[in-house]
């Protein structure tokens, strides 16, 4: 059961991008909190199972094929999504492409999908449904990106430079919307998976890297989500929360 | 969020007679949680602990001074006999007097080691109280509050920024240390709050003055308001809760976007003229 103080009863959110087959946890979570859920992505199988849960939990719950990188789409989206829920109150931000090469063979059509995938869509996505929000002078941002915002990787560059363009993008938007009744925050993810993983992991590296020693399972990013989408975060914006077994307070 | 009840959790806040402290205990009291409320003043805690009580937890007061590592051990056993377990530890104790204008030359071993030992001290005393227990029994949650003065240099401010930047180093030390046996360390970080008020409507009568002064002070933030106690409340709320066990080592500042921009722990810049104090 969610405490009153999170419930998101009557709220409504837009899940957008689900590369990783996250966006049904992070769904599943909203809903559980009381939100309608609109979850937008390419179209797949696993986008039409993704609703089963919020609508067993009783909500509304509706799924919009978009190409994330195509502007034109993502603005169909975010209206498709105004028309079926009534509003868009918040909007989680999920789109991620994995991409590691050497540096000298990243090819500029390579670096251009990277871009496109993990930091313009985002671009789009707040200016098209920041304006629904402006107008309401409510609203509430939350960009799921990965701690590589704030680290380097070797091979990681372009997808380094696209989770720290959107966490930029966060902080700069947070200030410039601080005073419209909208927070704008991001979620630094580290190592999960929707199975258990544990044992495929030697144990050295484990307890090297990752403190908790295991991965996180999607569903606790979706807490989180609920956390920074409900009345109890007014005064929290601009902010990096990282959810990720400890992995960032390591050296 | 399916699990942000602390149903049959006890919690130990230190801190916890006045202001942000005391906020906190109310609000895990009220999701579920039974309450130690130490401080070194008597009175303020035993109104706090008669709340709890009022909200149908088992409370608690005991007269801790942080400072004093065999008060905070004391308080850590008192814990265990009466309420027959610790759950979370929420290490709020702290003081931001003895600092201010003064030059660093004019500054006593008495007041660099009361600062420093009140802020950051004093959770490290706790945190090593807990620890064997916390580390046997494999769970646990600690929540340090550190300050954006703790990320950032504020003139003038040594004992503070110090203790409050060793905070969220102690933070993240334990929560790498401690992740292997379940046990989750966080730090809040609280920006611009008006303790006094716990929700935003409830805010006392305030003189003029004082209104005024926190309407421009305001301004400096990028939010433009200061926040109120439940801001905090909430989120300590939701790291001592399970719906946080993914979470260890993480630094969660609520100060209405200051750390998010800017040169200073407003981040802000005013359409007002700043004026030297």
């Amino acid at each position: 059961m969610v405490s009153e103080e999170f419930s998101l009863n009557g709220k409504t959110a837009l899940v957008a991008g689900d590369s990783r087959f996250w966006s049904k946890h992070v769904a599943d979570a909203l809903a559980e909190a009381g939100a309608d859920v609109a979850i937008a992505a390419s179209s797949s199988q696993r986008l039409k199972e993704a609703t089963a849960e919020a609508e067993r939990l009783g909500r509304k719950a509706v799924t919009i094929p978009t190409d994330m990188t195509d502007p034109s789409q993502v603005n169909n989206m975010v209206e498709q999504a105004v028309a079926d829920l009534g509003k868009i109150d918040i909007l989680v931000n999920a789109a991620d492409l994995e991409f590691a090469r050497p540096f000298l063979e990243i090819t500029q059509d390579e670096w251009q999908q990277v871009m496109d995938a993990n930091l313009n869509s985002i671009f789009y996505s707040c200016q098209v449904a920041g304006k629904h929000m402006l107008s309401a002078k409510k609203g509430r941002i939350v960009n799921i990106i990965s701690c590589l915002a704030e680290r380097g990787l070797s091979h990681g560059s372009a997808y380094c430079v696209s989770m720290g363009g959107v966490l930029q993008l966060t902080r700069a938007l947070a200030l410039e919307w601080a005073r419209e009744g909208i927070t704008v925050n991001a979620i630094g993810t580290g190592w999960f998976a929707e199975t258990d993983r544990t044992g495929a992991l030697d144990e050295d590296r484990l307890l090297r890297y990752l403190p908790l020693k295991r991965y996180g399972h999607p569903s606790e990013i979706g807490s989180m989500v609920v956390y920074l989408a409900s009345d109890t975060t007014d005064f929290v914006t601009g902010q990096f929360f990282y959810a990720d077994g400890g992995l960032m307070a390591h050296a | 969020m399916s699990q942000s009840e602390l149903k049959d959790r006890v919690t130990v806040i230190t801190g916890g007679g006045t202001g942000l402290g005391k906020a906190m205990a109310l609000a895990l009291a009220k999701a579920g949680s039974d309450i130690v409320v130490a401080a070194r003043r008597t009175g303020p805690i035993e109104q706090t602990a008669r709340e709890v009580t009022d909200l149908g937890r088992k409370a608690l007061a005991v007269s801790t001074d942080v400072t004093d590592s065999r008060q905070v051990n004391h308080l850590i056993e008192t814990t265990l006999s009466e309420m027959g377990k610790l759950d979370i530890l929420i290490n709020n104790a702290g003081i931001v007097r003895g600092q201010g204008r003064k030059p660093i030359w004019e500054i006593t071993d008495d007041e660099w080691h009361l600062g420093i030992n009140t802020n950051l001290t004093g959770a490290f005393f706790c945190c090593r109280a807990v620890s064997q227990y916390f580390i046997e029994r494999k769970s646990g949650k600690v929540i340090n509050v550190a300050s954006g003065e703790g990320l950032r240099g504020v003139r003038g401010n040594y004992m503070y920024c110090c203790a409050k930047g060793g905070v969220i180093q102690l933070t993240r030390t334990l929560a790498i240390t401690w992740a292997q046996d379940n046990i989750k360390v966080n730090c809040i970080v609280p920006g611009f709050v008006d303790v006094r008020e716990l929700q935003p409507e409830a805010r006392p009568q305030m003189s003029p003055e004082v209104a005024a002064t926190i309407q421009a002070r305001g301004a400096f933030i990028p939010v433009g308001h200061f926040g109120c106690a439940a801001d905090i409340a909430y989120l300590a709320l939701f790291l001592a809760s399970d719906a946080s066990d993914y979470i260890t080592g993480g630094i969660f500042a609520a100060d209405g976007g200051g750390l998010a921009g800017g040169t200073t722990t407003t981040g802000h810049a005013p359409t007002i003229p700043i004026k030297e104090e």
